[in-house]
């Protein structure tokens, strides 16, 4: 597997500095050994600290059963569906993987448009404010956001992505991405819809821009 | 794929993003095509057995539920139940990392008796053989099974 590696940076929330990082258009077998040998210990640790402290089994973090291993092993393996992931500080920070060829939009602008869809996106565990207080570094989601938006445009979709949030994070992509909210999906779990239009894709890259 | 992102940006995202949290995709499944191959290596059938039959005689010498060990592992009751009842089932890695660490043993180990990957030691497969051959599933532990069951925690634990 060829994988070109870009220059990233991450914030690291306790040394208040830029922290170097990559962006990797895959996910690699070390990713799933980091994820393995990083991420399942400290998200194991993360929900025991929340069962012991009496914290309701609906509050603790939705993605935990999550198998990315599984998740590369069936979806990888088909070309429609790259991924990507960021490395910092010699460990795997955060992980995505989409689909190009499936999807369709949604909004009735975009009705029936290829985009690019984000099938499953996930931090690293002390990355997550839930988990982790402070958590380590910020920036992983804008950063694989903006990667799925460059890959919509590699397409020729223009920037236009889709996807299924969990319900924590729903805030974040509906303020900080900007992304059209098209609400609750039944055939998905309840999770809401949401949609980025290339004038948003747009926006959001110039939401950077500017001081 | 090269993606171009000056410092700045990445730095204002990060500001912006703060500790929002970013997860997606669907929470309780992950991904199952037609005719999907096991993302495991296959194994032989009898660590297999063992596998249900550690997870069956260890919940009961602590005298739990299938829902309190369920509650305890964070794993779901009913993969457990197919832990212990059907042989030929398959456990997710992170289900087995979750029962290592509750029944403290090692779970590269544990992995190898489950069948999610090829024994490397031929001795723990004998093991795990003669373990699901003295081992039953009746309602108490008996001296039997309870000798069994510790001299195969004894194997799982040792250091090489």
């Amino acid at each position: 597997m060829t994988v070109t590696v870009s220059p990233i940076y991450l914030f690291d929330v306790q040394r208040g500095e830029a922290a170097a990082a990559e962006l990797w258009d895959a996910i690699t077998e070390r990713q799933l050994a980091d994820w393995e040998a990083e991420w399942l210990p400290e998200l194991f640790s993360a929900v025991q600290r929340l069962h012991r402290a009496g914290v309701e089994r609906r509050l603790w973090p939705q993605s935990r059963q999550w198998d990315w291993r599984r998740k590369v092993k069936v979806l990888q393996g088909l070309l429609a569906y790259p991924g990507f992931s960021i490395v910092c500080g010699g460990v795997t920070q955060g992980m995505m993987i989409v689909d190009t060829t499936k999807k369709r939009c949604r909004i009735d602008t975009q009705n029936g448009q290829h985009l690019v869809y984000v099938e499953f996106v996930e931090n690293a565990p002390w990355n997550r404010p839930e988990l982790v207080d402070p958590p380590r570094y910020r920036g992983v989601g804008s950063i694989l956001i903006r990667a799925a938006i460059a890959l919509s445009q590699e397409e020729e979709f223009k920037g236009r992505i889709g996807l299924h949030s969990l319900p924590q994070a729903n805030g974040f992509y509906a303020n900080t991405c900007g992304m059209t909210d098209l609400g609750v999906d039944p055939e998905y779990e309840g999770l809401r819809y949401f949609e980025m239009t290339p004038e948003q894709a747009e926006a959001f890259i110039t939401k950077g821009n500017q001081p | 794929m090269k993606i171009e992102m000056t410092k700045e940006w990445c730095l204002r995202m990060a500001q912006r993003e703060a500790d929002a949290e970013i997860g997606a995709g669907l929470f309780a499944l992950d991904p199952v095509f037609d005719g999907e191959t096991s993302p495991v290596t296959e194994a032989g059938e009898e660590p297999h057995i063992a596998f249900g039959r550690f997870v069956h005689l260890m919940r009961r010498r602590r005298g739990l539920t299938l829902e309190k060990l369920a509650e305890d592992t964070d794993v779901e009751i009913a993969e457990l139940v197919e832990i212990e009842d059907d042989s030929r089932h398959k456990p997710k890695l992170r289900t087995v990392y979750q029962l290592a660490n509750y029944f403290q043993v090692p779970q590269t180990k544990l992995q190898q008796v489950a069948g999610l990957t090829v024994p490397r030691d031929s001795r723990l497969l004998e093991e795990a053989v003669r373990f699901a051959a003295r081992s039953e599933s009746v309602t108490s532990l008996t001296s039997e099974e309870s000798a069994a069951l510790e001299a195969f925690v004894a194997v799982l634990s040792e250091q090489k």
